[in-house]
């Protein structure tokens, strides 16, 4: 046992299911599933279309309900928390990368970055300061002033990247992230999301169906019929 | 609450969608100075036809005798005090006039007609209509003159003119009809035929001496009204009482007892002008309300990833409400500032004098001024503002029920 695994989880899922109703068809997304994610891990869930994979990170990241069981983010139980405490442990603990990016087209780069360290709280000096290091970090220190749409697919990406990890969370939870992206884009992202992972110690799940997003993380966690069926 | 990145991004927003935002000001701007402009000119209609009213002989307060309000004549006429001025404390006084105002009939060589002849103080009639009044002929030299200035129209309907004579009959204060011959010395057109067939006037001792008899000591002879014009019409009430202290056997009373037609359209006038301002913005509000869910549901995916990041709810309800506040208020600021530059055009008055007839039967005159009032263009602007945040209050509920799933499901 390695020495993150005696430390308590990033995340732990305890026979967590959820049933969707569809067209009044109840259809079990999830099936009593268990997983620890520790700190400094790069796992990957991954399975086929209505696997769950999606489902399991939306509850892992706060943004969906689960019917059963229990889960636990950096030793918060999810379970009963508010809209308002959910929305304020996703602000301070979890950092989000989507596939369509969803930068704020209105904000440069850098205010975007700056945009999630506002709603935290944080002084301007500091905002700037922390914002320009992100973008620096992921190579886009001279594309500050540039607006969303004056920026590639794959430098758009980067700066959700950035603004994933600005307010250092503990979590960085990735849906689809190289869904958009053409292969030498992905590559690039994905180098330095495991640079992010080897030398930052970040955390990262991401849900993919992508084999070269699978091959950079260390951990693959393979759904099907809302089971995990192969850990590892 | 982050209120310096919500008004960030609200007033970013504004210069998202060029063309909707700026029909949607446009909208805003045009129903705003419509609004304006259209209140200048009841205003002005107000105000002219509250001077009007007030000019017409009536002021804005006047002491006469109970008596006198059901049966006008010289019987109930009273002696106004010697070295008499009116002195009210607190309320400055525009200006007074005594006069004499009885029914009496007017007889030429041709015609007679029923009138109300007013012996007036021509010195003093700064505060009515008569200061403002185009004579033909001459005008009183004072108020011992003996002569008579009629109306056109009634000059006309008696078939005289000026220099020719007229015999006036009234009733004096003994009880007793006397008889007196006027020289015509001018005729007035007040561009309102009413008018000028049912008003002449005469110096105000010439009138005691023919119907009051000699004046008795300490008084300077009888009359049956004291008017007063006030600077500031509002103090009419506190003019009333006190006034009312200073002559306590007598009737007084402020223009809009004196006047209740007059005084019922000028209240008809106010609820007219916010009936009109309310229909035209409440248009808007369901256009307001339209262009902003509009607004809303285009950003689904945008308003879910921040509620996914973390914004809290009340954030999001925030940016929508500032947003909708923000066109509102440019759309309010342009729309009130080409309204006062439209009133401002037609500061010299709108001339309505080939209407003159028909304007006359609403009470108006024939030059409309229209008149902008500060308290209206607050009162619009602060209704605006209002109306806008309660547009914005359905939108942004929905924006605040759009959930990260639902972003992330579009």
């Amino acid at each position: 046992m390695s020495e993150n695994q005696n430390q308590t989880p990033v995340v732990r899922c305890r026979d967590v299911s959820r049933t969707y109703q569809k067209d009044a068809i109840p259809v079990h997304a999830l099936r009593s599933v268990d997983l620890d994610v520790h700190a400094g891990e790069f796992v990957s869930l991954a399975g086929p279309s209505g696997s769950g994979k999606s489902t399991l990170l939306n509850i892992i990241g706060g943004l969906d309900e689960f019917d059963g069981g229990s889960v636990q983010v950096d030793g918060v139980e999810l379970d009963g928390l508010s809209p308002a405490a959910l929305s304020a442990l996703r602000l301070e603990k979890i950092g989000f990368v989507f596939q369509a990016y969803n930068l704020l087209p209105v904000l440069t780069a850098q205010e975007n970055v700056e945009f999630i360290l506002q709603l935290q709280g944080i002084d301007k000096q500091q905002r700037r300061e922390r914002a320009a290091q992100a973008l620096d970090n992921l190579g886009l220190g001279e594309l500050g002033e540039r607006r969303p749409g004056e920026l590639s697919g794959g430098q758009q990406q980067r700066v959700a990247i950035a603004r994933a990890i600005v307010t250092r969370p503990v979590l960085l939870v990735a849906d689809e992230p190289t869904a958009n992206l053409d292969s030498a884009t992905t590559e690039e992202l994905l180098v330095l999301m495991a640079r992010l992972n080897s030398e930052q110690g970040m955390t990262i799940v991401t849900a993919t169906h992508d084999p070269m997003v699978m091959s950079h993380a260390e951990r693959q966690v393979h759904l099907s019929d809302g089971r995990i069926d192969r850990d590892g | 609450m982050p209120l310096k990145l919500i008004l960030q991004l609200s007033a970013r927003n504004l210069f998202r969608y060029p063309r909707r935002n700026g029909l949607l000001l446009l909208a805003i701007a045009f129903a705003l100075a419509g609004a304006t402009f259209t209140n200048a000119l009841m205003r002005g209609w107000q105000y002219d036809m509250l001077d009007r009213a007030v000019e017409n002989l009536v002021g804005h307060v006047k002491v006469q005798t109970e008596e006198y309000r059901d049966d006008p004549n010289m019987l109930h006429s009273f002696a106004l005090p010697q070295g008499y001025q009116p002195e009210i404390s607190g309320v400055a006084i525009a200006g007074w006039a005594p006069r004499i105002n009885v029914p009496a009939v007017l007889l030429s060589e041709r015609e007679s007609r029923g009138v109300q002849l007013v012996g007036i103080d021509p010195q003093r009639e700064d505060i009515s209509f008569y200061a403002d009044l185009n004579i033909v002929g001459e005008n009183l030299s004072g108020t011992a003159d003996g002569r008579i200035v009629l109306g056109q129209e009634l000059a006309r309907q008696l078939q005289t003119s000026v220099g020719r004579k007229v015999v006036v009959l009234a009733q004096g204060a003994d009880g007793k009809n006397r008889e007196r011959g006027f020289r015509v010395a001018g005729l007035f057109d007040a561009q309102a035929e009413s008018l000028e067939k049912a008003v002449a006037f005469t110096g105000l001792a010439t009138a005691q001496a023919y119907l009051g008899g000699s004046p008795q000591a300490g008084s300077e002879g009888l009359v049956t009204e004291i008017s007063v014009l006030l600077a500031d019409e509002p103090q009419r009430l506190e003019a009333v009482d006190s006034l009312g202290s200073e002559f306590p056997d007598k009737l007084v009373a402020d223009w809009r007892t004196l006047q209740p037609q007059a005084a019922e359209m000028f209240a008809l006038a106010d609820m007219g002008i916010y009936i009109i301002f309310l229909f035209m913005m409440g248009g808007l509000a369901f256009g307001l309300v339209n262009t902003l869910i509009a607004a809303v549901m285009e950003r689904v995916r945008e308003l879910g990833m921040l509620r996914a990041i973390g914004m809290p709810r009340r954030v999001v309800l925030m940016q929508v409400v500032v947003e909708s506040m923000l066109i509102m208020i440019v759309g309010i600021v342009l729309g009130l500032a080409a309204g006062i530059l439209s009133v401002a055009a037609l500061a010299d008055g709108i001339d309505l004098s080939a209407f003159a007839e028909g304007i006359d039967a609403f009470g108006m005159s024939a030059l409309l001024i229209p008149v902008l009032s500060t308290k209206d263009l607050v009162m619009f602007s602060s209704l605006s503002l209002l109306l806008g945040l309660v547009a914005s209050i359905f939108p942004a509920l929905r924006a605040v029920r759009i959930t990260p799933l639902m972003a992330m499901n579009r």
